[in-house]
């Protein structure tokens, strides 16, 4: 009985919304057409791979807030760069700028000494303010179209627009992704100390394992991730403004605390994070089918938000009392 | 050196005022004229007063070892509210309600926190965006005009004077800087001489030693953060009768930047220490730092990453001599 309430908990986020995806493709079977699998599917692109990225900073024990100023910066950044470096040297600009975006949150962490989720959450969200007014500086505060580069970005479009076979190109990058990160997160050392001084920081640096080097490994991927996601955000609405990314950072934590991952760290995979944003682009989606207002599903999120928190926390609860 | 340190780590607020000041002599001319003009002065005062409000009720949650973002969805709501129950009753009924709301979410949050032992920062900033979507719907996203003469004058009259700024004539003082006053004056004693308010330095400063000792840990700590709710209501209200609109939009930043004023002036998010003082303080210094920013003219994509580096700096600083402090233990 025990472990059946307790699988049930663990699922139950999982189980409600897959039955308000039931009701609503009962309500409005356009749920089910074609048309719109693919555009679940290619919604998948941007907010997965920021999520994935988002899953080490709370398996580390920490969070992040500022993916959104990351995702601003380097989307303006990149689609500037086009022109002047070409499609490729934009590419790899943009990944190394994501990159030291996160290594200074890091290096501030690090500096500051800070360990709690608290300290990390305070300093990331004035970087994200730092990260946003210098992509707001940087444009001017114009957006950039595609169409205005000298010539069209063809390897751009194909990683908005593409398709390889029958899935999207983003499709494939996400999978390329995910590969990668599970491995390094179940079968490296450097994968492994994250989840290590995730779960007790000092145990973690009396055994030797170098907490240092977690923290900038996490925030670092954070912000390689955030900025691979902002590159597929921009490729695939052809256009890059200086606040795009607003609203990913909660959407990311969200997605990744409803696919379970404990937000008091140590315990989470990156496949939980993949069924985690599976479910948050259900519930837009079927929010948008069952014509609630986008105001109400900003509400409604927050209190996903707060539920999925709230049953994280009594699974520990009750964890502890066993 | 020792006391260089001690001065730039404990009394930061007090040093990034003097800075402000300094700077704002050393601009000379008429920036320092236009500055320094009882007009400014008192338009500054005048405007922190909100943050200020708001400030007093996070700094218990912030001493009993908590937090409370949601202060930001909590004001919007409330502020929409106020006006928006004023076409179904009286005004008083009205704001009286709409403080109620906030006292409310807070009982929500402290249930939350407190009973259910959630971490306070994720789950308040889980209710903020969650009320702020509430406050999106209720006004459609777009501002809620008033149109009651009295409801405007709660914030925007002035008592002792009648607000003209002219040569050798004391303007009064206006009513929001009175209302604050008797806020501060009434969360100065209830910190200082109260058992509830000497309580909470005990729960933050250890929660279990608290609890062994005696204390009633959870009412104690809950409390906290319904104070907290009702101040932030207070201030919705008191917000939306100063710009005579409610609006869902002033919450996104207000949330974090209380916080982190409460902090700047020295209650760290450590717990247990701190005071009501302090935290006027760090408030005052995001509103002297905003009036001198827009005093010396600068565009405000700078002025949001100024005042992102100085929150960045304050709780870098902050986060250093907790480290300091454990190492030396």
């Amino acid at each position: 009985m025990n472990k059946v309430g307790f699988i049930l908990k663990d699922y139950l986020v999982l189980l409600m919304i897959l039955g308000l995806a039931l009701v609503t493709a009962i309500i409005q079977p356009k749920f089910i057409s074609p048309a719109n699998l693919n555009n679940i599917m290619r919604q998948f692109g941007p907010l997965i791979l920021v999520a994935l990225g988002m899953t080490f900073v709370i398996v580390g024990g920490f969070i992040d807030l500022s993916v959104a100023g990351t995702i601003n910066l380097v989307a303006v950044v990149t689609i500037t760069l086009i022109d002047p470096l070409g499609q490729v040297g934009a590419l790899i600009a943009g990944l190394v700028i994501g990159s030291i975006c996160g290594a200074i949150n890091a290096g501030l962490i690090l500096t500051s000494g800070a360990t709690t989720q608290a300290e990390a959450l305070f300093i990331t969200f004035g970087m994200s303010t730092v990260y946003s007014s210098l992509a707001l500086i940087y444009s001017g505060g114009s957006t950039f179209h595609f169409w205005d580069l000298k010539e069209m970005p063809n390897m751009f479009e194909a990683i908005g627009a593409g398709s390889v076979g029958p899935l999207s190109v983003s499709f494939v990058i996400f999978l390329g992704a995910l590969a990668l990160l599970w491995i390094f997160h179940t079968k490296m050392a450097a994968g492994r100390a994250i989840s290590l001084t995730g779960g007790n920081k000092t145990a973690a640096r009396l055994s030797g394992v170098p907490i240092e080097r977690s923290i900038v490994l996490i925030y670092t991927i954070a912000g390689f991730m955030a900025a691979l996601g902002a590159i597929v955000l921009f490729s695939r609405v052809t256009t890059a403004s200086p606040v795009i990314g607003a609203g990913f950072e909660t959407n990311a934590i969200l997605a990744v605390v409803v696919g379970g991952t404990t937000l008091k760290g140590g315990k989470g995979s990156v496949l939980r994070t993949v069924m985690g944003v599976l479910l948050v682009i259900l519930l837009n989606n079927c929010l948008n089918l069952l014509g609630v207002s986008s105001y109400m599903q900003w509400a409604a999120r927050g209190a996903i938000l707060v539920f999925a928190i709230w049953l994280d926390n009594r699974k520990e609860v009750q964890g502890n009392q066993l | 050196m020792n006391n260089l340190y001690r001065l730039f780590t404990q009394q930061k607020a007090i040093v990034a005022i003097a800075v402000i000041l300094l700077v704002m002599v050393a601009a000379g001319g008429d920036v320092s004229r236009i500055f320094f003009s009882s007009y400014n002065l008192l338009d500054m005062l005048n405007s922190s007063t909100i943050l200020v409000i708001l400030g007093l009720g996070v700094t218990l949650t912030v001493i009993a070892g908590g937090c409370d973002l949601s202060i930001g969805g909590i004001l919007v709501v409330s502020g929409i509210l106020s006006i928006q129950l004023q076409n179904f009753m009286p005004m008083p009924l009205a704001l009286v309600l709409a403080v109620l709301f906030g006292t409310l979410v807070g009982f929500f949050n402290g249930f939350l926190v407190v009973q259910q032992k959630t971490e306070p920062f994720i789950i308040t900033l889980g209710v903020g965006l969650l009320l702020t979507g509430v406050a999106q719907q209720l006004s459609d996203a777009h501002p809620v005009p008033a149109n009651n003469p009295d409801f405007m004058n709660i914030s925007n009259g002035y008592q002792f004077g009648d607000g003209q700024f002219t040569e050798g004539h004391f303007p009064g003082i206006p009513n929001l800087v009175i209302i604050m006053l008797i806020c501060f004056v009434f969360f100065a004693w209830l910190i200082r001489y109260t058992s509830f308010g000497r309580n909470l330095y005990a729960i933050g400063g250890d929660y279990d030693v608290a609890r062994y000792s005696g204390i009633n840990v959870v009412a104690n700590k809950w409390m906290t953060l319904v104070i907290s709710g009702t101040m932030a209501a207070l201030g919705g209200v008191l917000l939306s009768s100063k710009l005579n609109t409610g609006s869902a939009i002033y919450g996104d930043f207000t949330a974090l930047v209380v916080n982190c004023g409460v902090v700047v002036g020295g209650t760290s998010f450590a717990g247990g220490v701190g005071g009501i003082w302090q935290s006027v303080l760090g408030l005052l210094l995001f509103g002297l730092l905003d009036n001198a920013m827009n005093v010396l003219n600068i565009p405000s994509w700078y002025q949001m990453m100024l005042k992102g580096t100085v929150i960045v700096a304050i709780l870098w600083m902050d986060s250093y001599t907790q480290k300091r402090k454990r190492e030396l233990v």
